[in-house]
């Protein structure tokens, strides 16, 4: 029982994380209808700047994370006005070609600058933690949970109650109608595309304190992320919050009574049977 | 040009690669065979992307079961080579049979994660099989004879290539080009939307898990991350969209193009290789979305002006 709770723990944790990585996919997706699988490429970025700003200016990761942030919001602008707003009327799978390409731009540019050795933002605090009935909390955890969860209210009311947020929601439901009243949609496909990429960013950051990162940790992140914004549906952050904190369970669960190895069967096998029943996520509409 | 030049120049070029092996050196066949078995999966990427226009990422999962069965029916049960390699298609047009049937409801991006989703697990599934030999992968026995792996690989591609004519000019392949451009008005004209879409998944299964199964016995080892590789996957939509999606011999000349190309920067400077393929597909896809093929046909009318007008034609 204590070890079922501390699982649970540990996956919703997790879940929160994975949430904030996956939020910046689903509002890309869900607003630019633009898959970006250089999500994962941009979270590898954001880490690293997290681990330099740590390591050269001994700055503390959760003082890093606006820092990171911003820089990936310009990265992100920069890539969708120079490079993505050329192709935004493309067939479907050139958009996928091309964030692809743009990942693998990203991952050798990371691997010839950063090298390709394993790194972690280790500070003092790294290894404390905290008990509470009986089931034991690692601080840094909690404090990305935290994070991730405030980041993502944040995106939340950003979205309902700002002149900014209220474009963007125009654009992602009637681009044309969105241009009638005003809306320049140059500039918003690259603010959002920017906020997208911050949040991959911010997310990064607090990847790199509670894991190990390399260049090529881009790709799964990716895919984990996509398997988070299906499960969650690309309506509401909300979505996102349970989709990540219901596959941080899912993972824990299976790495504790099936096996670690078949980790990913059950998150991407979820995923599958998602797709297959429930296309708008599970707490979509079904029609 | 008519089509009976066509086809004579095809087979001419045909006739040169079978005899490459007897004047080439052997770097050069082995060149040779990697690039035909990357020509063949484009092939049958082009089958189901190209034509039908479904972006499956799945197709990596046929190129991992036929070398794993392959790999499984020579290692574990001893049977011979060819055996085995039809016991891998066996397996991959049963994948396309059992995960077609409900995957290829789903379209546009939906289709595309789920096959991603679907080589993931196998991925993890392969590498917890004791009859694959778990994460650690196969060895199967040794042969030695490239020029039989070339010629076996040729013939493969031709096989593919003839099949994909043939599509191009029947009555299955303006169904699934019909798909491709509007699947409800499709299903509307009569055409049974997901008997095609199936057996184009199937199809593309078969010549994927050939060049897979060449491909194991060829290189003697086998292991799951490298069998079920999903950058392979992206590797056959480069080439199939680079050199032309849909039409009949532009995967194959995307195949040659860039595998040339990057085989020649990889070995001047190994790390900037990727970098360059990287900006190479960003730049195909802005400049030359429609391919190879296509800037050929069109680029005699408009000269220069086709890679401003692909830019201003897709651009917000």
């Amino acid at each position: 029982m204590q070890l079922l709770a501390q699982v649970l723990v540990n996956g919703v944790l997790l879940g929160g994380l994975y949430a904030l990585m996956a939020l910046g996919l689903a509002l890309v997706w869900g607003v630019l209808n633009i898959v970006n699988l250089a999500h994962g490429a941009l979270i590898m970025l954001g880490a690293y700047v997290g681990y330099y700003l740590f390591t050269l200016l001994d700055v503390d990761p959760f003082i890093a994370l606006p820092i990171a942030m911003v820089v990936l919001f310009c990265v992100g602008y920069l890539l969708q006005a120079g490079i993505l707003n050329l192709i935004a009327r493309a067939a479907m799978f050139n958009t996928l070609l091309i964030t692809f390409g743009i990942d693998v731009v990203l991952t050798q540019l990371a691997q010839m600058l950063f090298s390709a050795d394993y790194r972690t933002i280790n500070p003092g605090y790294a290894g404390a933690n905290f008990m509470l009935f009986g089931i034991t909390l690692p601080w840094v955890r909690v404090l990305a949970f935290a994070v991730a969860l405030l980041l993502t209210l944040a995106m939340w009311l950003f979205l309902l109650h700002t002149r900014l947020g209220r474009g963007i929601r125009a654009t992602a439901q009637n681009l044309g109608a969105a241009r009638l009243y005003g809306v320049s949609p140059k500039r918003i496909y690259a603010l959002t595309f920017g906020i997208g990429a911050a949040l991959a960013g911010g997310a990064g950051d607090l990847y790199g304190v509670v894991s190990q990162i390399n260049p090529y940790i881009g790709a799964t992140l990716t895919a984990k992320s996509f398997a988070i914004a299906i499960i969650g549906g690309l309506e509401s952050p909300l979505g996102v919050v349970v989709g990540g904190i219901f596959l941080g369970i899912v993972e824990s669960l299976t790495a504790l009574y099936i096996g670690p190895t078949f980790v990913d069967v059950a998150s991407f096998g979820i995923l599958v049977l998602v797709l297959i029943f429930r296309p708008n996520g599970l707490l979509g509409s079904t029609t | 040009m008519t089509l009976r030049t066509k086809f004579v120049l095809a087979l001419a070029a045909t006739l040169v690669l079978a005899a490459l092996p007897w004047f080439a050196p052997p770097t050069l066949v082995q060149f040779g065979i990697a690039t035909l078995l990357l020509a063949t999966l484009a092939q049958g990427w082009n089958i189901i992307g190209g034509f039908t226009g479904y972006a499956s990422f799945g197709n990596s999962v046929f190129f991992g079961l036929g070398s794993y069965g392959t790999a499984i029916a020579m290692v574990q049960w001893q049977l011979p080579f060819g055996v085995g390699l039809a016991f891998g298609v066996l397996l991959s047009v049963l994948f396309a049979l059992v995960m077609g049937i409900p995957v290829l409801r789903l379209r546009g991006h939906y289709f595309a994660i789920a096959t991603l989703a679907l080589s993931q697990v196998m991925t993890a599934i392969v590498s917890n099989l004791e009859i694959a030999g778990r994460n650690i992968g196969l060895v199967l026995p040794l042969l030695n004879g490239d020029a039989l792996f070339y010629e076996l690989s040729l013939a493969v591609l031709v096989l593919a290539t003839l099949t994909i004519f043939w599509i191009s000019r029947s009555r299955f392949g303006f169904g699934l080009i019909a798909i491709r451009e509007n699947e409800d008005a499709a299903a509307s004209m009569g055409i049974d939307t997901t008997r095609y879409k199936v057996l184009a998944f199937a199809l593309a299964g078969i010549f994927s898990a050939l060049a897979g199964g060449i491909h194991a016995y060829w290189i003697t080892f086998i292991d799951p991350v490298s069998a079920f590789d999903l950058s392979l996957n992206v590797k056959m939509i480069i080439m199939t969209v680079f050199g032309g999606p849909g039409s009949v011999l532009g995967p194959v000349i995307g195949a040659f193009v860039l595998s040339a190309i990057s085989e020649t920067l990889s070995t001047e400077v190994s790390s900037v290789a990727s970098l360059f393929f990287g900006m190479v597909i960003v730049a195909a896809v802005i400049f030359m979305p429609r391919g190879l093929a296509d800037l050929i046909r069109r680029f005699r009318k408009t000269g220069w002006r086709y890679f401003s007008e692909n830019v201003r034609s897709h651009r917000l």
